[in-house]
């Protein structure tokens, strides 16, 4: 293998790649990139097992030929050459060490035999679709903060991804929860879309899609099938296994009779709570939330910090009510939703609680208060 | 086949089996027999470990002639006498001891009655009587237990070697002569010198705990705070050792049942519980404690050898150890054992004064060792101006220590170290430590205060286990409730966790469960739940306090003085280990030969 190609590029689709490739590993090879030149591109292919990314570059390549070489080395080789620089990569006769050349720089690193690089095998993807790179960046931005981390509910540490009847319009959904609370998001159910399985889409898979379409513009490719699911955009394409679990029933959860409705101005909500916030303990973070008719009055007290409290003006007709809830959770939320106005559906202080964007109707956000 | 009922012989072989394990068994039965006839001095000498003779004499009230006689008959005793099983104040009841010895080895009982003339002897082989005769014996009884187990050669070849099976034999008196401080005990082995317990006042405070300082040696008695509680009418008394005072097993918990050692779960549970954050896991605290109560609330009939036993009110019990056993801790403040100071003292080594002569064997030394010229090209180098000499210690005036336990600081050494004046002494605080047990206090303080937070669970997650220990779970759910858990049951096998404690975030929950289950089954103690919360609380403290390196003035290093006074646990880190030292002005002296 023998080309040329310009430094930037080749540090582009590095980075897409290199992520993937965890620091430490058991398998050599996994720390490798597969390195591949011909027909008139170089392509780059890293991957954890459970997660491939492939990324092609067109490059005019001398001689074609393929080899792996540690991913993270020679991606901070590329970052550190200067601007502008053309690199030639070169491999010798025997394909042991890759030559990495770019002005009076020359590199050295050693090489894994190509073939033993984890084959992608070519599953059937049974259901294809496209989607906008909006909608699909809305989905996942809006759900993956309430994606559980604990381990051994593992069904629960991605994003259920599946096609949806929301008021008779279908719809394609994307639903998160960590068991304290859920977040769900729909967009229109694009064609082709109507037959395909639910599901979960793992979170390290979801964070490496998320940072790889943050400029893309153009449509996501999508396939998958009931255990791998497919992304491709641009010259790049993410394959994904998916967590096999079942997503818990999570409509049971979500309340339809919460008769109280408190609407506020999410805004200065959210900054309340963050205020309020500084006095509760640090672990378990719990505020109160008083409501009256239209006043709500945030507090929180702490026998070593002191307490806070904060009023705001709302519109609530009802009953007054007492709620704690963490106030982590209602910031995260808070943050989520970009409309002025929050509308909070509560019924009362140990049921689940909906909050919702009111100028967004495809939202919606469940929480569990606390005893407090 | 053909059934048929089994003779005497063998019935009480059976019986043996249960009730005579060992050596230890025999002692502690003939022992007990000796209290419950109220002797006032018991001596037992052992040959061979026990295996070859076991004599227990004592100066109890006797039995006469048709006694002896009967005594060794099965299900005979004196010790019922309303035939009522649900009181019994005696040590015995059974009436299946003497029997059972009788049947595996060569028994002679020797025992004159209070008030009689003469005493009698019965010998009995392997069940069979021998004889019956006129003998010498003082007021008293003496029983003799000649070839044990011969009868049972295959129970033989199951005793441990003679060492163990002779300390097992010590271990059986002295659990004994614990709960009974009025009475003397001496132990001869043949190979040791006597061991002698000699009697102290009987139920003073002081008593007692001069008879477990003559078993469990001085060190306890100097490193345990005394501990009285009572609750209805059950009442626990006896002496628990310092956490810092601790072992690496749980063999030196000595608890007692109306003056029965026993080793019961729930009591063992109770403690461990009562130690909890003090200790770290792998440690064991030192516990002599006697639990009274009236007999009906106890039934000691569950077990061959009365090792266990149950209560009437468990809860009640248990409740009142833990909360006795805290609160003497609590008392006990800032104290940390004298072993700790001792360990201090050994570790001091005289120093080696920079004289001018060589020493002998560095002038055997030919050739310099580099390192030391290197080291010694350092020192004479002249100090440059650029690298300001630094104090290893700041050095101060003390301010009057008088009245404060822990005195008035003086310096801190190593950034790390306080070093405060008492008016007997001085000591050594690891200011990180201490200060982390402080926070670690407060962070606990303000959850007692407020409660623990709980979340709610929008999934419940449902956890299957056995159904036993489904029950055992369900039993408590008032007090996992309390400490922010809320689990209710969920079909047979299964039980559905509603609630959480806020403090822990998103955990494990099947793992909790599956570890408070253990813990219930081998301590009926939830310890898995308070330990997690303890963790967080212990991680908070570690990050909120002073880390060594801190440099302190002296204000601030009062400052935590005066508040380790004023902390209960405050000898102790959160993981048992001291938090500061005391050296005695006597020791201090000691090592500079003043004294």
């Amino acid at each position: 293998m023998k080309l040329t190609i310009e430094r930037a590029t080749l540090l582009a689709a590095l980075g897409h790649v290199q992520n993937v490739v965890e620091r430490r590993n058991t398998i050599p090879i996994l720390s490798n990139v597969l390195v591949s030149a011909g027909d008139g591109q170089l392509s780059m292919t890293a991957t954890d097992l459970d997660l491939t990314i492939v990324e092609r570059v067109a490059s005019e390549a001398r001689q074609s030929g393929a080899t792996t070489t540690p991913a993270h080395t020679l991606y901070d080789i590329v970052r550190k050459l200067p601007e502008g620089a053309q690199v030639e990569l070169s491999t010798g006769k025997d394909d042991a060490r890759l030559a990495i050349v770019a002005g009076r720089s020359s590199f050295s690193l050693p090489c894994l035999p190509k073939e033993d690089f984890p084959a992608q095998t070519d599953d059937k993807l049974p259901t294809r679709f496209r989607v906008a790179a909006e909608d699909l960046r809305r989905l996942i931005d809006k759900t993956r903060f309430a994606i559980s981390t604990e381990e051994t509910r593992y069904y629960l540490n991605g994003i259920y991804l599946h096609a949806a009847k929301s008021a008779g319009v279908a719809m394609l959904r994307a639903v998160a929860t960590d068991g304290h609370r859920l977040a769900q998001v729909e967009s229109p159910l694009p064609d082709g879309a109507a037959g395909m399985p639910g599901v979960i889409v793992p979170r390290k898979a979801i964070a490496e899609l998320r940072r790889l379409i943050d400029q893309v513009a153009d449509p996501i490719e999508v396939s998958l099938s009931d255990t791998k699911m497919r992304f491709s955009f641009g010259q790049t394409v993410l394959t994904t296994k998916l967590i096999d679990g079942t997503f818990p029933d999570y409509q049971r959860v979500i309340p339809s009779d919460n008769d109280k409705t408190l609407e506020v101005d999410c805004r200065r909500f959210a900054e309340a709570v963050d205020r309020v916030s500084t006095i509760s303990t640090e672990k378990s973070r719990s505020i109160k939330l008083t409501i009256g008719k239209d006043r709500l009055q945030l507090s929180a007290t702490s026998p070593e910090a002191g307490s806070a409290s904060e009023e705001m003006e709302v519109s609530y007709p009802g009953d007054s009510l007492e709620i704690g809830f963490n106030s982590k959770y209602l910031l995260d939320i808070a943050t989520q939703i970009d409309g002025d106005i929050a509308r909070i559906d509560l019924a009362d202080a140990v049921s689940p609680t909906i909050v919702r964007d009111l100028g967004d109707e495809r939202a919606l956000y469940v929480l569990m208060p606390m005893r407090v | 086949m053909v059934i048929r009922r089994l003779p005497e012989g063998t019935v009480n072989r059976i019986a043996a089996g249960e009730v005579i394990e060992r050596p230890a068994s025999v002692v502690k039965e003939l022992v007990e027999n000796a209290l419950d006839a109220g002797a006032r001095r018991i001596e037992v000498t052992l040959g061979g470990a026990g295996r070859d003779l076991i004599v227990v004499a004592d100066d109890g009230i006797g039995m006469d002639r048709s006694d002896l006689m009967l005594a060794i008959e099965r299900h005979a005793t004196s010790k019922l006498p309303g035939d009522d099983l649900m009181t019994i104040a005696t040590f015995g009841f059974r009436g299946e001891a003497l029997p059972s010895i009788g049947s595996v080895a060569r028994l002679r009982i020797a025992s004159r009655a209070r008030g009689l003339g003469e005493g009698w002897a019965i010998a009995i082989d392997a069940g069979r009587v021998q004889a019956v005769e006129p003998d010498s014996q003082p007021v008293g009884t003496r029983v003799e237990v000649r070839d044990l187990f011969y009868a049972t050669p295959a129970r033989l070849k199951f005793l441990k070697t003679d060492r163990t099976e002779a300390s097992l034999c010590h271990e059986a008196v002295k659990r004994l002569a614990m709960a009974h401080p009025g009475i003397a005990f001496t132990i001869r082995d043949g190979a040791h010198a006597a061991v002698t317990y000699p009697a102290r006042p009987e139920n003073l405070v002081d008593g007692r705990l001069d008879r477990l300082a003559d078993v469990l040696g001085r060190d306890f008695a100097k490193n345990a705070v005394s501990v009285d509680a009572t609750r209805d009418n059950v009442r626990l008394t006896g002496y628990a050792g310092l956490p810092t005072f601790n072992r690496g097993n749980a063999l030196a918990q000595y608890l007692f049942v109306n003056g029965r050692p026993v080793r019961d779960r729930l009591l063992v549970g109770a403690v461990r519980a009562a130690y909890q954050d003090l200790l770290a896991r792998d440690r064991h605290p030192v516990v002599a404690l006697f639990l009274d109560l009236p007999p009906g609330e106890v039934d000691v009939n569950v077990h061959p050898t009365k090792a266990e036993v149950r209560f009437r009110d468990g809860t009640l019990v248990r409740g009142l150890i833990v909360s006795a056993l805290r609160a003497a801790l609590a008392s006990a403040g800032h104290r940390a054992s004298t072993s700790v100071s001792a360990q201090a003292i050994a570790a001091f080594r005289a120093g080696i004064a920079p004289s001018g002569t060589i020493p002998f064997a560095a002038s055997l030394n030919r050739y310099p060792r580099p390192g030391v010229a290197e080291a010694a090209a350092a020192f004479q180098a002249p100090v440059s101006a650029a690298t300001p000499f630094a104090p290893a210690a700041r050095i101060n005036e003390p301010a009057p220590a008088a009245g404060f336990p822990l005195g008035a600081a003086v310096a801190q050494v190593h950034e790390t170290y306080i070093v405060a004046q008492t008016e007997r002494g001085m000591v050594v605080v690891d200011q990180h430590a201490a200060h982390e047990r402080l926070v670690f206090e407060r962070i606990r303080r303000a959850i007692d205060g407020t409660g623990v937070a709980r979340q709610i669970l929008l999934i419940p997650e449902i956890v299957e286990l056995d159904a036993v220990d489904i029950e055992r779970l369900l039993a408590r759910t008032g007090e996992f409730a309390e400490l922010g858990l809320v689990i209710e049951s969920f079909g047979p096998g299964a039980v559905a966790v509603r609630e959480v404690p806020a403090l822990l975030g998103e955990i494990d929950l099947k793992g909790l469960m599956r570890d408070l289950v253990d813990d219930l089954a081998a301590l009926e103690e939830g310890i898995a739940l308070r330990d997690r919360l303890e963790q967080v609380c212990s991680t908070m403290a570690c990050h909120g306090s002073v880390r060594a390196g801190r440099r302190l003035t002296i204000p601030e290093m009062n400052a935590l003085l005066r508040e380790m006074e004023s902390t209960p646990h405050a000898g102790q880190c959160t993981h048992g280990r001291p938090t500061y030292v005391e050296l005695d002005l006597h020791d201090i002296e000691r090592l500079f030969g003043r004294r």
